[in-house]
């Protein structure tokens, strides 16, 4: 029986200097990461908007990585989902370093689908939930992560009609003049086209005109609408505008004039 | 004996790991300044042990307390790692940590550590049986 005690007593050293040293040399290496950001960047294609987070990661500690997955969520204040965007990095041995780049996908096609319309006018602060998630040395999984609010500037922001003006044109139609304008608050450009319909009060379309845009980021636009519009005896109702542009389509936007 | 046994531990367990933790505690103090306490109730566990075990040297009590040491030891683990996913906040950041294999670790130390404290306690009482045997046999 004494050689079965002094043998667990030996297994009790052995296991504490194992958890010791495992210890020290994992806060240790959790001390030695190197985590960079480079500046965020944008691409628009095909009714997506997607913000580019670079990032590198260097791994001097003793210990492998695995398993890293980078996810951002976005909300809007109401809890409406905006956009659910994950990386992962299945291994980053000890004394390697990634360079990988975190996609931020938001797609306004999806959005204009999804009840979120209004954020292609109103500006609003979305929350931003970021966690990192991953494996430290094969058995402890961490979970870091951090809420931030992050602004979102409406494409469509301030859009108008101004007072319509009817001008003469020959004896079925006159020339309808409709002052027309946007700020682009957004981080994207806008190009396309916008469509208008003019419906009188008989809920009759009447006339309309395409008219080609190409707005830049943080940029206002304004021009004039000109219609041709049949003489129906009856008065204007609304217009209503119809959006295809290459980040998304949307309409119609109904407008009121008088 | 006894109270310098105490001395030893205290500034084994204490003195030196509370020197870590309050440099430490200068690059996250949210984090390790709440350490100090579970680190406070740790040694007060192993010095009560230590040196009721140290007093009670050569009598069944030293075992027992021994094993109630172990028990102890458990379920302070337990408590202290909060069941072994321990959640943190410090500087806006949320952190969560899955510790449930190292709280496992922790665990099987302290079950062979009471494996060995029975096994003593055994080994304790057989011995003084045999030695009271051996009294009582015929020269």
């Amino acid at each position: 029986m004494r050689q079965a005690i002094r043998a667990l007593g030996w297994a009790i050293y052995i296991l504490w200097l194992v958890i010791i040293v495992f210890t020290v040399t994992a806060v240790y290496s959790a001390f030695q990461l190197g985590l960079d950001f480079d500046d965020l960047q944008t691409s628009t294609s095909e009714g997506t908007v997607t913000l580019l987070l670079p990032f590198s990661l260097e791994n001097n500690g003793f210990y492998d990585i695995y398993d890293l997955n980078i996810t951002t969520i976005l909300k809007e204040s109401n809890g409406a989902l905006v956009s659910n965007s994950s990386t992962v990095v299945p291994l980053i041995s000890s004394g390697n370093k990634i360079n990988a780049t975190h996609n931020i996908s938001i797609s306004l096609e999806n959005m204009t689908s999804a009840g979120l319309s209004r954020l292609l006018f109103y500006d609003t602060d979305l929350d931003m939930e970021m966690s990192f998630a991953l494996r430290y040395a094969g058995v402890i999984p961490l979970k870091i992560g951090r809420n931030f609010t992050m602004p979102w500037g409406a494409p469509l922001g301030n859009l108008t009609i101004g007072d319509v003006a009817v001008n003469p044109y020959n004896s079925t139609h006159v020339r309808a003049i409709l002052p027309f304008s946007f700020e682009n608050h957004s981080f994207f450009s806008l190009n396309g086209a916008v469509r208008t319909e003019i419906i009188n009060t008989l809920d009759q379309q009447v006339g309309g005109t395409t008219t080609l845009i190409n707005v830049p980021p943080q940029s206002g636009y304004s021009t004039q609408f000109m219609v041709l519009v049949s003489v129906s005896g009856s008065g204007f109702k609304e217009a209503r505008l119809y959006f295809d542009t290459s980040v998304f389509s949307y309409g119609p936007v109904v407008m009121p004039i008088g | 004996m006894a109270v310098v046994k105490g001395l030893l531990w205290f500034v084994f367990l204490y003195v030196v790991p509370m020197f870590i933790v309050s440099s430490l505690s200068e690059f996250a103090p949210e984090i390790f300044s709440s350490y100090g306490n579970l680190l406070l109730v740790f040694v007060a566990i192993i010095l009560f042990f230590v040196v009721a075990s140290e007093l009670t040297s050569g009598t069944i009590f030293q075992h027992a307390f021994n094993i109630g040491k172990a028990l102890i030891l458990m379920i302070f683990i337990v408590v202290a790692l909060e069941g072994g996913i321990v959640a943190l906040d410090f500087q806006g950041f949320h952190l969560v940590a899955d510790l449930r294999i190292y709280l496992a670790m922790l665990l099987t130390i302290d079950l062979v550590g009471l494996a060995k404290s029975v096994l003593q306690a055994i080994n304790f009482l057989s011995e003084k049986t045999e030695s009271q045997l051996s009294t009582l046999s015929p020269q």
